[in-house]
């Protein structure tokens, strides 16, 4: 059985590493008010810039924009984004390992990764120059640089395609890896999206033309795409350390009693022990 | 006058949200102004002012903003405006605003000249 004083340092190590895992989770329930604040703050834009493409593609027959065209025998480009730090249990590994799959189902996928951890990941594959960004507290300028590479990558004809590997909140307790083609953008699906949601709209003018419409708005769709996904990866992360935590901080508490429990047992077997000791010492000298 | 409801919306907030009288922009064509029961329309937007009678409290107050490129999209029953990035005039810090630009410009001709010094020096180098 350990020692006392073992038993003590252990407890006391643990209750060091229990104060650590208890401040990062009351960060992290901080962090994702803020992130989920930012989120909202970003919907109404997303919103009617969903609604104004509708609309645009509703009223195109022919769209003729290299984003709608899939590049023919080109590999595709994945954009992975997770996080920049760690300590969230799986949450890293989980969005990276996705990412790993599809390069694996599609060969010659050229990476872009978003976030530090993503960037280590897509080293680890064998992969170690290849454009990365960090994810901070997401801006809209680093939205704008990943699409703006992706895009030039994309009309030069390196890639064929733009996949996006994202983190999902599915709910404070739930977060999933997600893969969603980002370009080409199938017209159809938004058309026919237009037709359930607000119907026909008379005739819609378009100034100076729909086409020129369509090509300023359908970059902007993809860089405010891409900004809400770094959003809700954000806000997924500090969701997944805030569990983590948590459950660390729930962990440590249980072995802090069961040593508790055994440091206890072995006071009272020592003490036990010295009184047996003194009370045969006793009657050894008055026998 | 008519109004409508008519909204303002960066990536990052709701720049206004309100009842609109008319709302002029800048759009690659030009200045374009819309008011109220205006037929659908959905133009680009260059960077340039964005003016607006708005109103508050019964009474009719002029917006004046700068925005960044976006998009209008008028319907007869509201106006929407997206824009990159938009600053109301009366926020703009000039004094300091200068002296931003001045120092984004000097650390601009600072790079050019950089730049046309490795360019000399690569001269010769080619291939």
């Amino acid at each position: 059985m350990a020692s006392v004083r073992e038993l003590r340092d252990r407890i006391r190590s643990l209750k060091n590493t229990q104060q650590i895992t208890k401040a990062m989770k009351q960060v992290a329930a901080a962090k994702i008010r803020r992130a989920e604040i930012a989120r909202k703050r970003a919907l109404p834009y997303a919103q009617t810039l969903a609604e104004m493409l509708r609309d645009l593609v509703a009223a195109v027959s022919v769209v003729d924009h290299p984003f709608m065209k899939a590049g023919k025998g080109t590999p595709p480009g994945v954009i992975l984004m997770a996080a920049d730090k760690g300590l969230a249990g799986a949450f890293n590994s989980n969005v990276t390992r996705m990412g790993e799959m599809y390069a694996h189902e599609h060969s010659g996928t050229r990476f872009y990764s978003v976030g530090i951890k993503a960037r280590n990941a897509v080293r680890r594959m064998g992969i170690p120059d290849h454009p990365n960004w960090a994810l901070n507290a997401p801006k809209l300028e680093t939205a704008r640089a990943v699409a703006a590479r992706v895009t030039q990558d994309f009309t030069e004809g390196t890639i064929g395609e733009i996949v996006l590997v994202s983190s999902k909140l599915v709910s404070m307790m739930s977060q999933r890896p997600q893969t969603r083609s980002l370009v080409p953008i199938v017209a159809d699906e938004l058309r026919t999206s237009a037709g359930e949601r607000s119907g026909p709209r008379g005739a819609v003018e378009f100034l100076p033309s729909p086409e020129f419409v369509l090509s300023a708005l359908l970059p902007k769709y993809l860089e405010f795409t891409l900004y809400s996904a770094m959003l809700e990866t954000d806000a997924s992360f500090f969701a997944a350390q805030l569990i983590a935590m948590s459950n660390a901080t729930d962990n440590a508490n249980k072995a802090i009693d069961e040593l508790t429990i055994q440091m206890n047992n072995a006071r009272q077997a020592a003490i036990t022990k010295e009184l047996l000791e003194i009370v045969a010492g006793a009657e050894a000298l008055s026998g | 006058m008519n109004a409508v409801p008519f909204k303002l919306i960066s990536p990052i907030e709701i720049v206004f949200e309100g009842e609109a009288e008319l709302v002029i922009v800048v759009t690659t064509e030009g200045e374009e102004g819309v008011l109220p029961q205006h037929a659908p329309l959905l133009a680009a937007l260059r960077p340039g002012v964005l003016r607006a009678n708005v109103r508050r409290e019964s009474t009719t107050q002029r917006l004046e903003l700068a925005t960044g490129a976006g998009f209008i999209q008028a319907l007869p029953d509201r106006i929407t405006v997206l824009v990159d990035e938009a600053f109301r005039f009366e926020d703009v810090d000039i004094a300091k605003t200068r002296e931003e630009l001045a120092q984004a410009q000097a650390a601009q001709d600072r790079t050019t000249a950089e730049f046309a010094q490795a360019k000399l020096r690569l001269t010769g180098h080619s291939n």
